[in-house]
């Protein structure tokens, strides 16, 4: 079966649950209980969104969210945004490393956080634009933006990192 | 059920525990507390789960009233959903009282306590069903206690309770460490420094003597002493050097012998690293470790063992003399000392995040070399040269241009303090000269000469001290990263020396595993094998086989629940011996670049040939070998290059038949070769497994044909689990995936037959 790609306006998403969309097409076919999932979490927050049924199989493939009728479009951001938690950190508080455990307290999106990075070369990833992913002790992720937008503070803390 | 107290994983607010107690019926008791960390709408925030006896209550802040609660009874199914960064967990309420089938999402929660999380779903899934209060209690009591194994300061799981975390322990004794090394080389180095006084004290004589030469002899144009002078001087130099010569010979060697002892014990290390350490870590940067930065960490242990004695007493003699000819001027010329010292303050700090950033660069460059050097065959293939020489010089680009960037503090710095210690010395000239020409103090020109003399000596041990927090940074990330491999876990391997015999009956009990907190890989995976008994494992790609080998095969220890050998944890049985026990034929066989004959030997050093060789014939293997023109002595390339894909698993299987095991494991031996060679591997294999528990991972279901039993793996579960008539007759996965393969099968032969019409 061809992969299905979805471009524009011939589906229409409606929300079904926290994570869960139904897809109706301009034809009246509807498949429901759709799972919005990035194809590319990391490198294409709006680009390639698989569709996914809660047996796992895909039914189609979001070319580019932006491209979808507002309505639908922000059904579909609203799931995501439920999926994945990555809390953009939008400065760095406070720093301090010990046994060189590096100890961080951020601000990000969800609010003030405590994180600890266990190791401060493959926990911290620089990406070319700027961006820095971070993966603490538990395994959850955040992200900076674009670490050249920070506070002289946060900069600081960050200096030796990058 | 009396239980002691209720178990949390952090403190709980005191206002949530009211919140929980008051809710708390008669009859029924609080049982656990997990402490969260995200709201339903997906903010950071306190929340709490609290399980009793009969309910199970959720805190969240954005929730109405604060507090739902939910009986267990109500519950149908208990999930967590993992999703990407938080998960849920997810209730399935039974039918009736207009709950009928409802799902929800009842507490939300970041991966720090997604094990946690687990452990409860599971609690009330099975108190609902009706399971016994205090087994389950006993899992949950497991759970925590486990989780609660971490070290208090920097929260690393720690190998079992009370344990001294490695990592804390060695960050603040890195120099206790490190001592063992010197230890050997104690008479030497003693040796050495009480050479080194002795030429310290010497390179201290020239200064004064030229004093008396510029004051006494050269006015007097006394000839004789001039001579005596001079010689005396040649005398001194050649002392200083010769021991200089002699000192710094045996140094070399004891630096020499410290670090191959050092290389040695990081290479024997390196043996012993679970899996999970090398899952992580490049192997690139440990093999770098074990090359360059011993040697970094020597030149520095002789720096703090040697140099550090040397420059202390050159200071304090300098200082001595300075003052005993003349005070005044020595008050002088320690007016730049705080510019010294101040200046290598801001320079260290200044320079430290360049080091990172320079290793981090140099990581970079080095990842594409490790990456790519062995894989030239398939850059080649797809004409991608161009593309890694891009990269490697993109990488490579960003180290210059961070190294160049430190080359300007790291360069320019010293130079500028310098400048302004020698500034210094022309105070000395000008203060002092001035002295000299009118006679205050009794300042003679040659004492004048000499204090210079020794003011310009005096700079060397102050820079040196100055700056030694500097080089013991550089020193200090060299020796984190070998003491990142020195001091990190070995396998857990607590019962050397308990070896029972093995018959074969392996068992696995409630196994959950998961690589990192992300992804369920393994979950309750519950299975018995009896001794003698084949077992074939299916299952697509993915599904988590191999995984489950790779415990059994102790690779990875931070699994829950218990796998027993025998009716024995395998925790419990020494470890080396617990592996030459099985014979485990892998997927891609690795070989070393050794002959033939030893890689089949590997796995029993002390074969005799004819066993070799009769391993080699079980294996379908000597065949092949004998028509090599060395024959068993054919070299074999990096990883086996040289023998096809099928010639080297059988060299694998030969190797595995020679250990003799009780236990035989394939992982996919046969998944890359051809019919034909499939064919004699399966005769091999058939040969080899007779009264041994054997487990075989396979795609081609035909290899199973022999099998007693077989398990199928879906998403990290046993879905199906029988001999191969019962599953044929279940008409499940195991039977959909044999009438695909028939299907093939045949339609592979009618081709074939086609082709040969
Ligand atoms: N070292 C590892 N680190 C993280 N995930 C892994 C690792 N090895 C395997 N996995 C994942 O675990 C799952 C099961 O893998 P595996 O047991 O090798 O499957 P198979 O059934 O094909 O042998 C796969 O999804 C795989 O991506
Ligand atoms: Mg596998």
């Amino acid at each position: 079966m061809a992969r299905l790609y979805i471009d524009g306006d011939e589906a229409r998403f409606t929300k079904k649950d926290i994570c869960l969309v139904d897809m109706e097409f301009y034809d009246g076919r509807k498949i429901e209980d759709l799972e919005p999932r990035r194809l590319f979490p990391v490198s294409g927050l709006m680009k390639y969104i698989s569709l996914l049924d809660l047996d796992g199989k895909e039914h189609a493939i979001i070319r580019n969210v932006d491209s979808l009728m507002p309505e639908s479009k922000e059904v579909i951001l609203q799931s995501l945004n439920e999926y994945y938690l990555i809390p953009k950190i939008t400065a760095i508080v406070d720093c301090s490393e010990k046994y060189g455990i590096l100890k961080w307290t951020v601000d990000t999106d969800r609010g003030r956080q405590s994180l600890r990075i266990r190791n401060r070369f493959s926990d911290i990833k620089v990406l070319y634009d700027g961006r820095i992913l971070v993966r603490d002790s538990n395994d959850n992720r955040y992200e900076i933006p674009d670490y050249r937008k920070l506070d002289k503070k946060s900069l600081f803390f960050l200096n030796s990192e990058i | 059920m009396e239980i002691e107290t209720v178990l949390t994983n952090k403190e709980v607010p005191e206002n949530i525990r009211a919140k929980f107690e008051e809710n708390v019926e008669e009859g029924d008791q609080l049982l656990f507390i997990i402490v969260g960390d995200l709201t339903l709408k997906s903010k950071y925030g306190v929340t709490s789960l609290a399980v009793t006896e009969k309910k199970f209550m959720v805190y969240d802040p954005t929730l109405e009233g604060e507090l739902e609660i939910y009986n267990h009874s109500d519950v149908l199914e208990a999930k967590v959903k993992r999703m990407y960064g938080n998960a849920r967990l997810n209730i399935i309420f039974k039918d009736g009282e207009g709950k009928a089938g409802e799902k929800k999402d009842v507490f939300r929660f970041t991966y720090s306590v997604a094990t946690l999380c687990d452990m409860a779903a599971l609690f009330i899934e099975n108190i609902s069903a009706g399971k016994k209060l205090e087994e389950e209690y006993d899992v949950v009591h497991a759970t925590y206690e486990k989780m609660m194994n971490v070290c208090p300061k920097c929260g690393r799981t720690l190998v079992r309770q009370g344990a001294e975390c490695i990592n804390c322990q060695s960050k603040s004794k890195i120099a206790g460490k490190l001592i063992k090394y010197i230890k050997p080389e104690t008479k030497v180095l003693v040796i050495c420094l009480f050479l080194s006084i002795v030429t310290t004290a010497m390179a201290l004589v020239p200064p004064y003597i030229t004093g008396t030469l510029v004051d006494t002899v050269l006015p007097n144009k006394d000839r004789d002493s001039l001579m005596w002078i001079v010689a005396a001087l040649f005398g001194t130099y050649i002392l200083q050097f010769g021991i200089g010569a002699i000192r710094s010979y045996m140094l070399r060697i004891s630096g020499d012998r410290i670090v191959a002892s050092l290389r040695n014990d990081v290479y024997r290390k390196s043996q012993s690293l679970p899996m999970k350490f090398y899952d992580k870590t490049s192997t690139g940067s440990v093999i770098n470790r074990i090359s360059g930065d011993t040697a970094t960490l020597q030149s520095f242990m002789l720096r703090i063992s040697q140099e550090v004695v040397v420059q202390f007493f050159m200071l304090i003699g300098i200082v001595v003399i300075m003052f005993i000819l003349n005070w005044r001027l020595t008050l002088l010329s320690l007016i730049p000392v705080p510019i010294v010292v101040v200046g290598a303050k801001i320079f260290g700090r200044k320079i430290l995040p360049f080091y990172r950033k320079i290793w981090r660069r140099w990581a970079g460059v080095s990842s594409v070399l490790t990456d790519t050097i062995p894989c030239v065959k398939v850059i080649k293939s797809f004409a991608g040269e161009n593309r890694t020489v891009e990269k490697f010089e993109r990488y490579n680009d960003e180290w210059l241009k961070v190294d160049i960037s430190a080359a300007k503090i790291a360069t320019a710095f010293p130079q500028v303090v310098s400048f302004f210690v020698t500034c210094g010395s022309l105070l000395i000239w000008s203060v002092g000269g001035s002295w000299v020409l009118s006679g205050t103090g009794g300042l003679t020109t040659g004492l004048l000469v000499s204090f210079i003399s020794y003011a310009s000596m005096f700079y060397g041990p102050v820079n040196f001290f100055a700056y030694l927090n500097d080089s013991y940074q550089q020193a200090l990330s060299a020796a984190e990263k070998v003491l990142d491999i020195l001091d990190a876990e070995d396998e857990p391997d607590f019962n050397k020396g308990n070896c029972p015999p093995i018959k074969g009956k392996i068992e696995f009990r409630n196994v959950n595993f998961s690589f990192d907190r992300t992804k369920k890989v393994l979950s309750d995976v519950n299975l018995v094998f009896q001794p003698g008994e084949i077992v074939g494992i299916v299952g697509t790609t993915g599904s988590g086989k191999s995984t489950l080998i790779n415990l059994f095969m102790r690779f990875y220890d931070n699994y829950e629940g218990e796998i027993l050998v025998d009716d024995v944890n395998i925790r419990d049985i020494d470890l080396q011996y617990f592996r030459s026990q099985i014979g485990f034929v892998q997927q891609d066989p690795m070989m070393f670049s050794d002959t033939i004959y030893n890689n089949i030997a590997y796995g029993k050093p002390d074969a005799h040939v004819e066993e070799v060789i009769h391993a080699a014939e079980i294996a379908n293997a000597h065949e092949f070998i004998a028509r090599q023109p060395d024959a068993y002595d054919s070299m074999l390339g990096e990883r086996g290059i040289g023998l096809s894909g099928g010639e080297r698993q059988r060299v694998s299987i030969a190797r595995a038949v020679l250990k003799n095991p009780s236990l035989l494991i394939f992982d996919e031996a046969t998944a890359a070769v051809d019919s034909e060679t499939e064919h004699l591997i399966q005769e091999a294999i058939e040969r080899l497994i007779s009264g041994r528990t054997t487990l075989m991972i396979a795609h081609r279901l035909s290899t199973l044909r022999k099998a007693d039993r077989i398990i199928v793996v879906d998403k990290g579960e046993i879905i199906e689990n029988g001999s191969p008539e019962e599953l044929m007759a279940m008409k499940g996965k195991y039977y959909k995936l044999v009438q695909i393969q028939t299907m093939a099968d045949q339609v592979k032969k009618s081709k074939e037959e086609e082709n040969f019409e």
